[in-house]
């Protein structure tokens, strides 16, 4: 479904993502992992056609993304950035709703249908009573909650979500990568997000991307990230591994 | 929208109303031809015009705060009135204020000049950032002060009074023709503004947002910028500087209304269009001696309005 190969992206004379290749299939639930700074939202907003590649090539569906008409890529390839704030206060429903503005002619409004896709995206993300509250009065989680509803209210077959997890406490987490999996099955997207939860991640996911510096330092299942040899090498950080989790060592 | 339309509506008929003579609408049906003269030349040109620089400040104030994502982002922002002022001043400086015409065109391109420059300087690499863009804004008008200042110490003593006046902003002596061209403006940037409306309030949630949503976020903010500043400066031109009503009327309406952009766009420009109407009014018949600025009154109509709003909303 997703083929990226030797993309690399440079601003300011600093190459954020260097030479990454992968190929993605459909119904898939993908960590995408790595140090502070080592280009996971770059190479996100890449795939979300936010910024351009300085050299290579994405393809999606088969062909490549700057030939996709911007809003019929829209249609398919949903985004989420990293703690997203409207400017001004609004209601759940507005929020998500706004997430069908790819299916709109210039000048036309949201229909009943419109309307529908936004009911069914709360409900799936648990969120069918936040609809008439506004923004400004819920909890972080709910927020999150709220956001990946706009980000389904298209129906996309590529959700690519940037740390969808943060700020959330350890209940959220597990219930919003419960949600996450959930999607992947009944809506068979395949999900990229991005995250420090590597525990979780690895826990949940088919497969994990990490990055290195730019670069894609491995592309590989879950149980081969979570090594002690692995992990040190990639993240400098000291751990053993028991039953699957990473427990730092004290 | 019809309850604002009719507001307008209402403002309109008591802005013609009323003033320092004492005529009405009734006269002008009775066939009295001062009464019509007053009425048809002086009053209704002024009132409406005044309708459309409140409408025209408003909404570019309204464009301003989405594509900015600032709720302190005026229609001012850009340096459109410190060009204007700027040119208004050098032109006064000079001697030529007197001829007329020539300090409303030259504020325009004042203002036009100033948004421009802004622009130019807050683009890199064809992308342009909202706080470059902010910081040019500021850092430019604080340039046109200084230049101001300058202008007005070298300027004719005589000449001061119509300066002052104009950067105070008044709406004495509006024609109809004034009237046709700045509705020409005002009709032109709102098309502009309806037809990329769509795309303005996917700025809500960033730019960056709007792009993966398919939203060529570059051409409208050009477009965007371009629409409101021009159509402020077209405003700037005729009346001077007006404040007030672009930064605040788009907060009121928000205060009721809480909708996107496509809502709040003819909301504001209804609201700016009522609110000035009634500033002008009460500018006119607060003394009956001289007039005061209109600009004044746009603040002490607005703030105690929007104070009761904001305190009841949460």
């Amino acid at each position: 479904m997703l083929d990226i190969r030797g993309v690399s992206y440079s601003y300011d004379g600093v190459e954020a993502v260097r030479n990454v290749s992968a190929s993605v299939g459909a119904a898939q639930l993908v960590g995408l992992t790595g140090p502070n700074g080592s280009g996971k939202s770059t190479l996100l907003k890449l795939l979300a056609r936010v910024f351009a590649p300085s050299t290579g090539t994405i393809a999606f569906e088969g062909r490549s993304i700057r030939e996709w008409p911007p809003k019929e890529y829209a249609k398919r390839v949903a985004y989420l950035p990293q703690d997203p704030d409207p400017t001004f206060p609004m209601r759940a429903v507005d929020v998500v709703v706004s997430g069908r503005a790819p299916f709109l002619g210039r000048f036309e409004w949201e229909k009943d249908s419109d309307y529908d896709e936004a009911a069914r995206a709360l409900a799936l993300c648990d969120a069918a009573d936040l609809a008439d509250r506004y923004l400004d009065e819920m909890s972080g989680g709910e927020r999150k909650r709220v956001f990946l509803a706009r980000v389904l209210a298209a129906r996309p077959k590529l959700i690519l979500l940037d740390e969808p997890l943060s700020s959330l406490d350890i209940s959220h987490v597990q219930q919003f990568s419960n949600l996450l999996r959930d999607i992947v099955s009944r809506t068979e997207a395949t999900v990229i997000y991005a995250t420090h939860e590597l525990n979780w991640a690895a826990a949940y996911c088919d497969r994990m991307l990490v990055m290195q510096k730019g670069a894609l330092a491995l592309d590989a299942p879950p149980s081969d990230l979570m090594r002690p040899d692995v992990v040190r090498e990639l993240f400098g950080f000291d751990a053993s591994v028991v039953e699957g989790w990473l427990v730092p060592r004290v | 929208m019809l309850l604002l339309l009719l507001v307008l509506a209402l403002a309109i008929v008591a802005g013609s109303t009323f003033g320092t003579a004492t005529i009405s609408w009734r006269d002008v049906l009775a066939g009295d031809v001062t009464a019509r003269t007053v009425m048809i030349d002086i009053r209704l040109p002024r009132v409406v015009l005044a309708a459309l620089i409140g409408a025209a400040l408003a909404s570019a104030g309204v464009t301003f705060q989405t594509l900015l994502r600032n709720p302190l982002a005026d229609p001012f922002i850009l340096g459109v009135s410190g060009g204007a002022a700027c040119g208004a001043a050098v032109t006064t400086a000079l001697g030529f204020a007197r001829i007329p015409g020539v300090v409303s065109i030259v504020a325009f391109a004042g203002a036009c000049g100033a948004t421009f420059a802004v622009f130019l300087l807050a683009r890199r690499r064809e992308y342009t950032d909202p706080t470059r863009l902010l910081l040019s804004g500021l850092v430019l008008n604080a340039l046109f002060s200084a230049i101001i200042l300058i202008a007005y110490a070298l300027a004719p003593a005589t000449d001061l009074t119509m300066a002052l006046r104009w950067m105070m902003g008044t709406l004495f002596g509006a024609t109809w023709s004034d009237v046709a061209l700045l509705l020409g403006f005002v009709l032109a940037s709102f098309a502009v503004l309806v037809a990329i409306a769509g795309d303005l309030r996917m700025f809500a949630f960033g730019e960056d947002d709007a792009k993966s949503r398919g939203v060529d976020v570059e051409r409208v903010k050009l477009i965007g910028f371009a629409a409101s500043s021009i159509v402020t400066g077209a405003a700037v031109a005729v009346s001077g500087i007006i404040g007030f009503v672009g930064l605040l009327v788009p907060h009121l309406v928000r205060l009721i209304w809480r909708r996107d952009f496509r809502v709040l766009l003819p909301l504001s420009a209804l609201g700016g269009a009522i609110l000035l109407v009634l500033a002008d009014l009460a500018s006119r018949v607060a003394l009956s001696t001289s007039e005061l600025p209109v600009g004044a009154f746009t603040a002490i109509l607005g703030v105690p309005f929007f104070l009761s709003l904001l305190r009841r909303s949460r």
